[in-house]
């Protein structure tokens, strides 16, 4: 029996999207996220910062931090090392040093949706209230990644309070990205001055970003070929979700998450986290010294 | 030359006799055996076997195809099998296996055993100091499966409280065997009279075990190839580190890892771990968390 020849063929040429097989190196720092978190954003900011000096666009993204579900292996391994590589990857040990950027989920879900419509997997009349359904449930096209809690819960849960991690909310980049970013700049050991910063924050912004997509958005990797009556960049707002998500969709959402949500500081407003009986658990899986 | 190794392994592709490893395609019912490294997943899979493939005679020749690992049975083996598929591995936490029984162990014990298990492979010597190989232990860098803490915690953060989710202590395994099988009897609906079960604990016992190993080493993946004047089945008893650990390293390890110790039952001797400030983090990410 012949297995997928296509499949072969690339595996022999080496150009399958690298995935969760991707080679991993031991210097390789990574940007996690659930899709719809702020990766791009964060891509963007880590890049202007990191490879200052010349403009970061959508043309060259890919060659400066690439997308290990998009490219593969054989690209990825031509990237000089030591690569910065993007990544929406569940928990994997592998990754020995990575930021992860969270979001809240009721507005990841509601990004979530125009971008399932934007990549044709729905139709423009797929009611929000069942996409929800498919967001909380896993039934989402993109499900190997995990669900929002598999995918925060598993590496918060392993990797919280090792230096090797930083963890960032996507709402505190939006409140203060200044901040954050340096952050980020200390995690690379990269010396910014706060001049360098707020350039590598302009250049990075969801006007700039939108720009670029308008020009280029037909070449990048990530937006070629999709509909481009919807934009890849959204709102890039915190708190969409409730002037915008049906309050039966917010509620099955804190019902699934909850007590992982109001960890990270994002407020129930159907629910109460649990009690303290609980919190032990929380305790033991997160109170993490460093290894 | 890398081409040529390229086509070999893609010859092998074509026709499934490469290992699927991370890429195993996954049914809905199969049934995953999971464990970190040297946590009893062995013994686990001898009397999952005993229990529902008695008239296979499970033995070392025979058990990586009855329960076979994605890192050493090819495609094609697993593509045979009948479902549902009892498949084991010690990978961390993976979005894909939906029905887990996770066996945790005492990562004092766990040091200790793949300790010893290193000198079986050959990868440390003999007189190679606890002291050395406990940091690194303690990094993850001993196995492809991330630190134990991290194994445990990605697999309890996704999954704990789900009901397709089975915790198993190894402690406890040992303690009451056979109660602890009625529980995998009724967490994978099998039925089994207490004359079954005792028979399968007896089979299953690493006397028995023990003896299998003498005759058979040779035909097992775990055992082939490894020094042969060390066993694969050890002392299989809880508690060793007490009498054979270093001070020092029991301390690092609660220092560690001290609240998912505690939170799992394993009493800490070094002084209660509060751990750092952050671990106060005020709610339960583990319950109510996956759907």
């Amino acid at each position: 029996m012949i297995y997928g020849v296509k499949r072969v063929i690339k595996y022999v040429l080496g150009t399958d999207v690298a995935g969760r097989g991707l080679a991993v190196y031991s210097d390789d720092t990574f940007i996690v996220s659930y899709p719809r978190s702020g990766n791009t954003w964060t891509r963007f900011l880590v890049a202007n910062l990191v490879y200052a000096g010349q403009p970061v666009t959508f043309a060259n993204i890919e060659r400066l931090i690439p997308d290990c579900e998009a490219q593969s292996n054989r690209y990825l391994k031509r990237v000089a090392r030591p690569r910065i590589i993007k990544s929406h990857e569940y928990f994997d040990p592998r990754y020995k040093k990575a930021i992860y950027i969270v979001r809240d989920p009721r507005d990841v879900a509601l990004s979530y949706y125009n971008f399932s419509r934007k990549y044709r997997q729905i139709e423009d009349s797929y009611p929000l209230e069942r996409y929800i359904g498919d967001f909380v449930d896993g039934r989402l096209t993109s499900a190997d990644w995990g669900t929002w809690g598999e995918n925060v819960g598993t590496w918060v849960a392993a990797r919280k309070g090792r230096p090797t991690f930083l963890l960032l909310r996507y709402e505190d980049l939006i409140a203060d990205t200044q901040t954050e970013l340096a952050k980020v700049a200390r995690f690379f050991g990269v010396d910014a001055s706060p001049g360098e910063l707020r350039r590598a924050i302009e250049n990075s912004s969801a006007d700039h970003l939108r720009e670029l997509e308008k020009k280029e958005g037909s070449e990048w990797i990530t937006t070629k070929n999709k509909r481009p009556d919807i934009p890849f960049i959204g709102s890039a707002v915190a708190g969409k979700w409730k002037s915008v998500l049906p309050d039966a969709a917010v509620e099955e959402i804190e019902s699934a998450w909850g007590n992982l949500m109001a960890q990270l500081g994002y407020e129930l407003v159907t629910r109460k986290a649990e009690s303290a009986e609980t919190q032990l658990a929380a305790t033991a899986v997160l109170g993490e010294q460093p290894e | 030359m890398a081409m040529i190794r390229r086509l070999i392994a893609g010859t092998k592709r074509a026709f499934g006799l490469h290992c699927p490893g991370r890429n195993l395609a996954v049914f809905p019912d199969d049934v995953f055996l999971v464990s970190y490294p040297k946590s009893g997943n062995t013994w686990a899979r001898f009397l999952i076997a005993n229990l529902l493939y008695p008239e296979r005679h499970p033995d070392w020749g025979n058990i990586d195809r009855l329960i076979p690992g994605p890192e050493v049975m090819s495609k094609r083996d697993f593509a045979r099998m009948p479902r549902p598929r009892f498949i084991r591995t010690h990978d961390a936490f993976d979005p894909r296996y939906k029905q887990v029984i996770y066996v945790v162990r005492d990562p004092r014990d766990v040091a200790l055993s793949q300790y010893h298990h290193h000198r079986k492979l050959k990868l440390i010597e003999d007189n190679h100091p606890f002291e050395s190989f406990l940091p690194r232990f303690l990094a993850g860098e001993t196995n492809v499966h991330g630190s134990w803490k991290q194994n445990v915690a990605s697999w309890l953060a996704a999954r704990y409280g789900d009901p397709r989710f089975l915790l198993l202590r190894y402690e406890d395994m040992l303690v009451d065997t056979r109660s602890e099988l009625a529980s995998i009897c009724s967490f994978l609906g099998v039925e089994a009279t207490p004359e079954r079960l005792s028979k399968v604990v007896e089979q299953s016992s690493p006397r028995e075990m023990r003896k299998l190993e003498q005759v058979q080493a040779d035909q097992c993946a775990l055992t082939k190839d490894t020094r042969q004047d060390l066993p694969f089945v050890r002392t299989a008893k809880s508690g060793n580190w007490k009498s054979e650990m270093p001070d020092s390293s029991v301390v690092a390890i609660e220092a560690a890892w001290g609240p998912l110790m505690k939170w799992l039952g394993y009493e800490l001797v070094s002084g209660d771990q509060a751990g750092p400030a952050e671990s106060a983090f005020p709610v339960s990410a583990m319950d109510g968390l996956v759907r």
